[in-house]
């Protein structure tokens, strides 16, 4: 790697469910970035599209219908699938491509579209993420994978249920804060509890919603972002990770292998450890993945963050805030957008727009997102720039 | 008990017809003879590609589990089931399957030993504990 790659400008959609298609969706997030990051489509030289289901709103081959619509359908556009996480994945592609000094200013976007097939179907399709011979095939949800992993968890680290509830908590606590969130409404351990299970021990408030959304960022060449005259944020770490596409591959359940590789090659980059990130954007599809995302990821010894969570550790004036945007969560989760999403919210707190979920202070932070149960992940760490 | 077999074309197949004969099929590495399921084409340990087919008795315990309270398509008819992982009797190896008749977590602790009794085309690998 050659050049330092910095993020110019970022820009999210609501997330929730949305009216307008699919491209619809991805321009506005697309318009957005280009705006924040004080640019022109022309200024464009590649785009970088992440996206699971656009064919279940008749799109695929997104990324020349993108770049045709930012009219600058010259511009070559690569469409990136790696199923929940897509966004991060596509991110370190077109990270790769500013580094190695192929391009100087790249479109990063991820979208997403599919509440209006309905819960049920999208349960189904999101199956089709699994190893679906093995699990999807044999009767288990998304819900219900995480759930196995989740009863392995409990048991070998001796955590309570209420454990886990305590990550929904804290996150819909910070998702209220955030205005593109899709579900902002705080909620207590009592109304975990009490949700109906989905696949246990996981009930319906330990489960993130199905979200449609878009998150776009602007990546360039450092030369570029100092020109610009504008804030930035520097992208100093970046690794990729794999692990047994199904669950049963899995020596240990409690843990997920490509984040653990990830973490490392990504930290090993930046020259830093865990314990000098400020803030994380970890993937929390489910409360058990929080929990397992920020042992694998260094923040906690192994079975300890279960206890650490209850005790506060990782809200937003705790000791390591975890998800101040909300999270999968709260915030919502756009497959296809969701990595994307994750740096948009490094890329508002490092330039003052993250209102009154600013993490305090913070200067480097780390965004952590998976596919699947964690067949293939990738983290990233960032920096803040001071331009005084 | 591991039993040889003989060559079969398909991997998949060759592992749904080891599953109606209540048997895991299953793939053992020549070079190190590291154990994998029928559906893996080189060894994950040492990128080998030639493998001693081997039969596994249909039979394990169970490592974790969910019970689907709700249920994705094509198993809304199942009544209350389980997914569950279990490892194989007598080998390193686990594997996955369906398992009906599963209401509570009282009804399966970490541990109880299952059976396979087939492959459903509708329902994967059918267990029985």
């Amino acid at each position: 790697m050659t050049e330092k790659v910095c993020i110019l400008g970022a820009g999210s959609t609501k997330y929730g469910k949305l009216n307008e298609s699919i491209i619809e969706i991805a321009l506005g997030a697309a318009k957005d970035a280009i705006e924040s990051a004080g640019i022109t489509p022309k200024d464009i030289q590649a785009g970088y599209i992440s996206n699971v289901f656009g064919v279940a709103d008749k799109q695929v081959h997104m990324a020349p219908v993108i770049m045709s619509n930012l009219g600058i359908s010259h511009v070559p556009g690569l469409t990136i699938e790696s199923a929940c996480g897509s966004g991060s994945v596509m991110f370190r592609e077109a990270f790769a491509n500013v580094a190695a000094g192929f391009y100087d200013c790249v479109l990063a976007l991820g979208v997403e579209k599919v509440t209006h097939t309905g819960t049920a179907h999208s349960t189904t399709l999101f199956s089709y993420c699994s190893d679906f011979f093995y699990e999807g095939g044999n009767g288990a949800s998304f819900p219900g994978l995480f759930a196995s992993m989740a009863r392995a968890y409990l048991t070998t680290h001796k955590a309570t249920e209420e454990d886990l509830a305590h990550v929904a908590v804290k996150n819909h606590e910070n998702g209220v804060l955030n205005p593109k969130a899709h579900v902002r409404k705080k909620i207590t351990v009592d109304d975990v509890m009490q949700s109906p299970v989905v696949a246990s021990p996981l009930k319906l408030l330990d489960c993130c919603p199905f979200s449609d959304g878009a998150s776009a960022t602007i990546l360039c060449s450092e030369e570029f972002a100092k020109k610009s005259g504008r804030p930035y944020v520097e992208v100093i770490g970046s690794g990729r990770g794999a692990s047994p596409a199904a669950v049963q591959g899995r020596e240990d359940i409690t843990t997920i292998p490509s984040t653990v590789a990830a973490g490392r090659q990504a930290y090993k980059m930046a020259g830093l450890a865990p314990k000098d990130i400020d803030f994380a954007e970890v993937h929390d599809c489910f409360t058990i993945a929080e929990i397992i995302d920020i042992e694998d990821l260094g923040f906690f010894p192994k079975g300890k963050a279960a206890h650490a969570v209850r005790d506060g550790a990782t809200r937003l004036r705790g000791e390591i805030p975890v998800n101040p945007s909300g999270g999968l969560k709260s915030k919502g989760h756009p497959i296809g957008a969701t990595g994307v999403g994750q740096v948009v919210e490094v890329f508002d707190q490092f330039t003052g727009r993250a209102g009154e979920r600013t993490v305090q202070n913070a200067e480097i932070a780390l965004t952590h997102n998976f596919g699947a149960t964690g067949a293939s992940a990738a983290v990233h760490i960032f920096r803040k720039v001071d331009r005084k | 008990m591991m039993e040889k077999l003989s060559q079969q074309s398909g991997t998949r197949e060759k592992f749904i017809s080891a599953a109606n004969r209540q048997k895991i099929s299953a793939n053992k590495c020549v070079s190190c003879g590291h154990l994998m399921l029928e559906t893996v084409l080189y060894c994950e340990k040492c990128s080998g590609s030639k493998f001693e087919d081997v039969e596994l008795e249909g039979a394990g315990t169970v490592v974790t589990y969910t019970i689907q309270a709700v249920a994705p398509e094509g198993f809304e008819d199942a009544g209350s089931y389980a997914w569950v992982v279990f490892k194989v009797e007598n080998a390193q190896l686990r594997a996955s399957g369906f398992l009906p008749g599963i209401h509570t977590p009282q009804d399966l602790p970490i541990g109880t030993k299952v059976r396979v009794t087939g492959f459903d085309a509708k329902h994967g690998l059918v267990l029985s504990k």
